[in-house]
């Protein structure tokens, strides 16, 4: 019976969202809750039965060839991104329980949502991902514009528009991988070429599926060319979508990136040096245009592509322990971001505007929000004893031998300390006249984050070595330089806030006010493809 | 039909997405990039003088064409269909909030005006 649950994982909540939504009384919203605990017991018996056996996870739907059926599988990787997305749903779920009028349809697509990425998450079916792929951005563009105000219909169309395009390339890299191996079910594929029996014509097929399959998983996952949708649809929609988006559902592209590179890891394809470049450039814009941002969520959103960017730098090293640092910070940012974006939700809610210089004295009027947006604030900025530290300092540990890596991950430190020198104003100040919002629901979902981000900050080799099998230990909070290289970034940071940021000069107004036209966009989308076609197949 | 002449019809899709300066516009370039998508699929999987691949009795002389690519190219029509509908609706969502669908004028806009 514990075969399928996965499925169950997948159809619990899009069977609770349909009732939900078909249902006409307040009471049944009480009906997600249920559906979210019988989901997590799921999950976790799940894993205590298959833990240490995973390979017999798989299984085909409907007794089909396994070449030709869907089919579901599940690792360690899989496991742990559906217990940090029941996780996050459930920080999301509690912390919208008690706002907004309309509160059934928006549960219905949060919940339906769900579904749909654990569907990303298990499928061992090419053709699935597609499916699940396509189907997320329907429903996230539907999230983002459901406040049905302002610039947020803009920002949708230009989000769905954008990674349709991208799925369309990572649907064409399915019909070369189906026509090249006759199967879509990514175990055969990859057995296939292990095996290493190609002719040459297979190879330069191997290699552009392989581009396209990437070209789709970039513009999902927000890399640098391709990565102007985030700030426009994270930027305006709800503060719980935006934790919700961020936090989890750029993870997808990312969980993705390592799916497929385990799937070619026969095919000899050297990916690591083209994706490390990606991953910096994609950190340092992202770091450099969060500079410059005046609107709380625009410098969350800008700082979603940079953390991006330096799990990119860790996750495309062939050593496992530096991959490992890469796939913790995408834990990690998960817990910090989500928790950045709710808290700033509960203060934006309160003054009525996004702008940082408008917003002061939050200390004053609400303390506890403050303490935990501290929390996440120095975990971003990997303070020693915050979760954001350990991953980070994995990957330093991984890119210490060359130079001029580990001063790009510096030169990142440095730009999130600065932004997040100049987002910590906000706590100061006098104390304005502004209504006091007390809600229960939010405050629970912000602690347990904020917890979360400690635990993993300070707990970080038992989990590790318990769910990954991973050895950690060589990252020590108690260390010298580690205190001394956060004060560093610190340091620097301030003062480049106070010589440059602050005075607002015409170089960071320039940056500000750079905006990439959605054709522009597309365009770099093509290009990008096109260099990778040229780095991957021909060179 | 040539699979050759569908990428030509999805390089056009992509070339209509870089310029085209119109929502609209740009929401049929995705149309166009889907459609050729689902022609160079049912085109690889077409077999010359083959049957329909629907149960039988006996294998047909020609030999029968690949079920899977229909199989799945229907999917993937439907998924298209809803996210041109989508589309088309904050098309006009848009047109009520900014009096235009001109990418250029929508984008430049100050946010909450």
């Amino acid at each position: 019976m514990m075969l399928y649950v996965p499925i169950a994982l997948i159809f619990i909540p899009v069977f609770s969202a349909l009732i939900i939504y078909l249902i006409k009384a307040q009471s049944i919203r009480y009906l997600a809750f249920v559906a979210q605990i019988a989901m997590t017991v799921l999950a976790i018996l799940y894993y205590e039965a298959y833990t240490g056996q995973f390979a017999d996870t798989f299984f085909v739907i409907g007794g089909w060839h396994e070449r030709v059926g869907i089919s579901l599988i599940n690792d360690e990787l899989s496991l742990s991104f559906v217990f940090l997305s029941l996780f996050i749903w459930w920080m999301v779920l509690i912390y919208t329980f008690n706002t907004g009028q309309n509160h059934r349809t928006f549960l219905f697509f949060l919940m339906f949502l769900q579904g749909v990425f654990l569907g990303l998450l298990q499928t061992n079916d090419l053709f699935n991902m597609f499916v699940f792929l396509e189907l997320m951005t329907i429903l996230v563009a539907i999230l983002v514009v459901f406040k049905k105000a302002g610039d947020s219909f803009r920002a949708g169309i230009y989000y769905l528009l954008l990674n349709i395009s991208g799925v369309m390339m990572f649907l064409i890299g399915i019909i070369l991988i189906y026509f090249t191996f006759g199967t879509i079910n990514v175990n055969s594929v990859q057995t296939v070429i292990a095996a290493g029996e190609l002719v040459s014509g297979d190879e330069v097929a191997l290699r552009f599926a392989y581009v396209l399959l990437m070209a789709g998983i970039s513009v999902k996952a927000a890399l640098f060319p391709v990565h102007s949708w985030l700030p426009k649809a994270h930027g305006v929609a709800m503060s719980a979508i935006s934790g919700l988006l961020s936090g989890l559902v750029v993870k997808g592209g990312l969980y993705l990136f390592l799916r497929v590179n385990q799937m070619f890891a026969g095919a000899n394809i050297d990916y690591a040096l083209f994706f490390y470049i990606i991953g910096a450039l994609t950190a340092v814009i992202g770091v450099m245009f969060a500079l410059t941002q005046k609107d709380m969520k625009q410098v969350l959103a800008y700082h979603t592509i940079s953390q991006v960017g330096i799990v990119m730098m860790g996750l495309s090293h062939y050593d496992p322990q530096t991959v490992y640092g890469g796939l913790l910070h995408i834990f990690n940012h998960a817990l910090f971001k989500s928790l950045l974006f709710l808290g700033a939700g509960v203060i934006i809610k309160a003054y009525k505007t996004k702008k940082i210089k408008e917003i002061r004295g939050v200390m004053r009027t609400m303390p506890v929000v403050s303490i935990f947006m501290i929390i996440g604030m120095l975990s971003i900025t990997g303070a020693p004893f915050f979760n954001g530290f350990i991953s980070k300092s994995i990957i330093k540990y991984g890119i210490q031998d060359s130079g001029i890596k580990y001063w790009i991950l510096f030169i990142v430190n440095i730009g999130t300390a600065t932004s997040f020198i100049k987002m910590a104003q906000v706590f100061f100040g006098p104390k304005p006249m502004t209504i006091r919002l007390r809600s229960l629901e939010q405050r629970i979902a912000l602690m347990t984050l904020a917890f979360a981000c400690v635990v993993l900050g300070n707990f970080y080799i038992p989990i590790s070595t318990g769910f990954f099998g991973v050895d950690v230990s060589h990252v020590s909070v108690f260390q010298w330089e580690a205190f001394f290289d956060y004060a560093v970034a610190l340091i620097i940071g301030f003062c480049f806030y106070k010589l440059v940021i602050e005075k607002d000069p015409l170089t960071v107004r320039k940056i500000r006010e750079f905006n990439l036209s959605f054709e522009m966009s597309n365009y770099l989308f093509v290009l990008y493809v096109a260099v990778m076609t040229v780095y991957f197949v021909l060179l | 039909m040539n699979p050759l002449l569908t990428f030509v019809v999805i390089l056009i899709g992509f070339y209509g997405l870089s310029t085209s300066s119109n929502i609209i516009k740009s929401v049929f370039c995705v149309t166009i990039i889907e459609s050729g998508v689902i022609l160079l699929f049912l085109n690889l999987g077409n077999l010359d003088g083959g049957v329909i691949p629907i149960i039988g009795d006996a294998l047909p002389v020609g030999g029968i064409a690949d079920p899977l690519p229909q199989a799945l190219m229907i999917t993937t029509i439907v998924i298209g269909s809803t996210v041109t509908a989508l589309a088309l609706m904050l098309c006009i969502k848009v047109f009520h909030h900014y009096g235009t669908v001109e990418w250029a004028e929508i984008l430049s806009r100050e946010s909450g005006k």
